[in-house]
């Protein structure tokens, strides 16, 4: 397991809580280290739940997403499941390269958000991984079924490769932006902001300038 | 920190007084802040030690009287000047009689296993033996003649996935979706064991299970005795007596209630999984027909697997097998010399397919696990196959270069480790139960503060539990880690535990619970940290998450061993 890179506090003005989830092996993990660390390896599959904090500025505002990265095979899920309440983003993950990996956020993963989120106005954001890969195999799921469910849950789209970190960070910062844009999630993510400021202590800047401006 | 320390100091400095005879030697240096510096602990430790068995009122007051004169033997085996060095290879040779016994019925023998770990050249030839495939009082003929059957009954597993996965191509190829694969053949399975619940079926098992050699018991079953019996088993295993364990066990077992099913289905024997070669030629008596499942398949419970659930965690086990970790390499020389075609071959007939640029060993390692985790689904359908399983495996398969051998050493390891894999998730809450009572028991004061945090439940060291440190220590330890712990437990199952360990003088009686002991001990030792630093579960997490690197097994044992001799018969 990845060590923790971002670093947990530092002066922010928002703090969110973000989900990722999927299908086991589509790359939820990658994409968590490609956009924390900037590096591509191979990863075990990841056993329960773990997160890492990235913080960041987007659209002027200084951020903190912890970002809680979930393991995808259902014998996890009733674990998982308490890791949906009060996140204010979730990223629902597919492989473009796998079918069922699509097919089961209809099936499965659109269902759980939907029982165990407890937030109305969480933002959703459909992501499809692994684009670099069509030298490899063959894309088993096009753009435009993407966009056609994305609409369908009402979530924005982009695919991406956590391998590349072609639209990696993209993917965080319009999940990030969407929840700003929404006023009852702004105001839980400056309420945790200010809550984490009282107690904050001097610290120093993490190590590769992942930390916000 | 020093505010907060206070009760915890001042009832060790009157338990200091309250034992005064035995503590002359370490009163100075307990004075000390206790958790900052290790050596502190450990002479506070063998403060609470001398309370602990001074206190104790029985017949073992005579040997705990002489502690003060005696500390070497107090010592854990693991600590830093006790270490002592691995089973050697000559030791090995020469503990075995004529007929090819262990001598003393494995005492020595695990003993030293348990305080130095085994030397990596004879792993493969000991393991089996820890656990548990072969009796300690066998043969070699005995051994021989099992591990021949015993490959046979592997193979045969082999066979059944070869045919379904054959079949569900077939079936794939003939609907033209690839996504469904559920298809007419799933239900010949089901016609086998049709309406019994498991309980049928483990009876059935059950009834064979003494055939051959002494019956084993099932480890869960002495954890759930000791839950309800506090004083039944481990709290005496001081004392001399050569009372029959397996006795007491057995007793207890009777009154555990709903665990039945838990302790009955590992108790099959060496020579039984007679429900594996049942389905056998019940599969291929009944292949063509065309019923419907029985509702007990459903959410996974089922006695034997569907084809799609083989094909679910076919799945997944292909997709783990490609990214095992590969610190093996360099343990395994002859499994990482392995020529591309070898590789390229193994992978093709399990049909291994999508490893990318991974290099020879690591194909060919990950088609080892395919063909065994495959095997192992079917031979325990009740767990089948859960993410994490694959982890506990690689190590062996890198050791263990045979199969056949390497899928009964797993087999062995997961009777007491498939628990943390069920559905209803009940033997995993039982384990983080247990951590939870250890660290309680141990420091109040960061227990309640894991209350004030609501992290009192030890979630965060699911994944500790789940696949045994194997993510936070490197290979090598993790392994000195397991052999320990399979020492404990196989001394528990061999019912040596109670006779032998007054007389070996290893103060920590043996336990089926090391691990979770580890797991207390590894967040005990960050206690000042959690309670002066952490204001969330989420942050314990973060920091059990992030221990790889940062442990070191033999300490980590050490202390696991004082809270053993603590509390081994409060848990």
């Amino acid at each position: 397991m990845g060590s923790f890179s971002g670093q947990s506090s530092g002066s922010c003005d928002l703090s969110f809580k973000i989900l990722l989830i999927g299908d086991s092996s589509v790359g939820k993990s990658s994409m968590l280290l490609s956009f924390i660390s900037a590096s591509a390896e191979d990863l075990a599959p990841t056993i329960g739940v773990d997160f890492k904090v990235k913080l960041l500025s987007v659209g002027g505002k200084r951020l903190k997403l912890t970002i809680w990265d979930t393991a995808g095979q259902e014998k996890f899920r009733t674990l998982t499941s308490s890791y949906y309440r009060g996140s204010q983003g979730i990223i629902l993950v597919y492989d473009v390269t796998r079918r069922d990996t699509f097919t089961n956020l209809t099936d499965v993963w659109a269902k759980e958000v939907e029982l165990y989120s407890t937030n109305q106005d969480c933002v959703k954001i459909l992501v499809g991984n692994k684009v670099d890969m069509f030298q490899d195999s063959e894309r088993a799921v096009s753009r435009e079924e993407g966009i056609a469910l994305a609409k369908e849950l009402g979530s924005i789209f982009l695919e991406c490769s956590a391998k590349t970190r072609k639209n990696v960070e993209q993917c965080f910062e319009e999940l990030a932006l969407k929840i700003m844009e929404t006023p009852s999630l702004l105001e839980e993510g400056s309420a945790v902001g200010k809550r984490n400021i009282l107690k904050q202590k001097p610290e120093q800047a993490p190590p590769g300038g992942a930390c916000c401006s | 920190m020093l505010t907060e320390q206070k009760p915890l100091m001042r009832a060790l400095r009157r338990s200091h007084t309250s034992s005064s005879q035995s503590t002359s030697s370490s009163s100075s240096s307990s004075s000390n802040t206790s958790s900052s510096s290790s050596s502190s602990w450990i002479h506070l430790r063998s403060v609470l030690l001398v309370v602990a068995s001074s206190s104790s009122s029985s017949s073992s007051s005579s040997s705990s009287q002489q502690i003060p004169t005696d500390r070497g033997s107090l010592k854990s085996p693991w600590s830093h000047r006790r270490r002592k060095h691995a089973l050697l290879p000559k030791q090995w040779k020469n503990l075995f009689t004529a007929d090819g016994k262990l001598i003393d019925g494995g005492v020595k023998f695990l003993k030293k296993i348990r305080s130095g770990g085994v030397d990596p050249s004879i792993r493969a030839e000991v393991w089996p033996f820890l656990l548990g495939i072969y009796d300690f009082n066998s043969s070699k003929e005995e051994r021989d003649s099992l591990r021949s059957q015993k490959r046979k009954e592997y193979e045969r597993l082999r066979k059944r996935c070869r045919q379904i996965l054959k079949r569900t191509e077939k079936s794939v190829k003939l609907k033209g979706t690839a996504g469904n694969v559920c298809n007419e053949d799933n239900e010949c399975f089901s016609q086998v064991f049709d309406s019994p619940g498991l309980e049928d079926v483990v009876s059935g098992r059950k009834s064979h299970s003494t055939e051959g050699g002494s019956p084993v018991f099932d480890d869960s079953d002495h954890r759930i005795c000791d839950h309800s019996h506090p004083s039944s088993l481990s709290s005496d295993s001081f004392l001399e007596g050569e009372v029959d364990k397996r006795v007491v066990i057995s007793q207890d077992a009777c009154t555990g209630e709903t665990e039945s099913s838990d302790s009955d289905s590992s108790e099959e024997d060496e020579n039984t999984p007679l429900l594996s070669s049942e389905i056998i030629e019940e599969n291929d008596i009944h292949k063509d027909d065309n019923d419907s499942s029985s509702p007990s398949q459903i959410e996974g419970r089922s006695a034997t697997p569907t084809d799609e659930d083989f094909a679910t965690w076919r799945r997944i086990i292909l997709l783990d097998a490609v990214r095992a970790n590969d610190d093996w390499i360099i343990y395994s020389p002859s499994q990482a010399s392995v020529s591309t075609m070898e590789a390229r071959r193994l992978a093709e007939s399990v049909g291994l397919k999508d490893y990318d640029d991974l290099e020879p060993c690591r194909i060919f390692h990950a088609a080892r696990l395919v063909s065994i985790l495959e095997a192992y689904a079917l031979y325990d359908p009740e767990i089948g196959y859960c993410q994490g399983m694959s982890d506990l495996l690689s190590p062996i398969i890198s050791v263990v270069e045979d199969d056949s051998e390497a899928f009964w050493c797993f087999a062995g390891f997961m009777k007491r480790a498939r628990h943390n894999f069920r559905l209803d998730e009940v033997g995993i809450r039982r384990q983080l139960n247990i951590v939870s009572k250890i660290i309680k028991c141990k420091d109040n004061h960061l227990y309640r503060h894991l209350e004030k945090l609501q992290a009192e439940d030890c979630f965060f060291v699911y994944r500790m539990v789940i696949v045994l440190f194997r993510r936070e220590l490197n290979f090598e330890q993790t392994l000195c880690l397991w052999e320990v712990m399979w020492a404990d437990q196989a001394a528990i199952r061999a019912g040596i535990a109670r006779s032998a360990w007054g007389r070996m003088r290893l103060r920590a009686p043996p336990t089926d619970d090391l691990l979770l002991y580890a797991i207390a001990a590894c967040v005990l030792q960050r206690r000042k940290l959690i309670i002066e630093k952490y204001s969330s579960m989420d942050e314990i997490m973060r920091e059990c998450n992030s221990m790889a690197g940062h442990l070191d097994v033999w300490k980590l044992l050490d202390d696991a061993h004082d809270l053993v001799v603590n509390l081994h018969d409060k848990i």
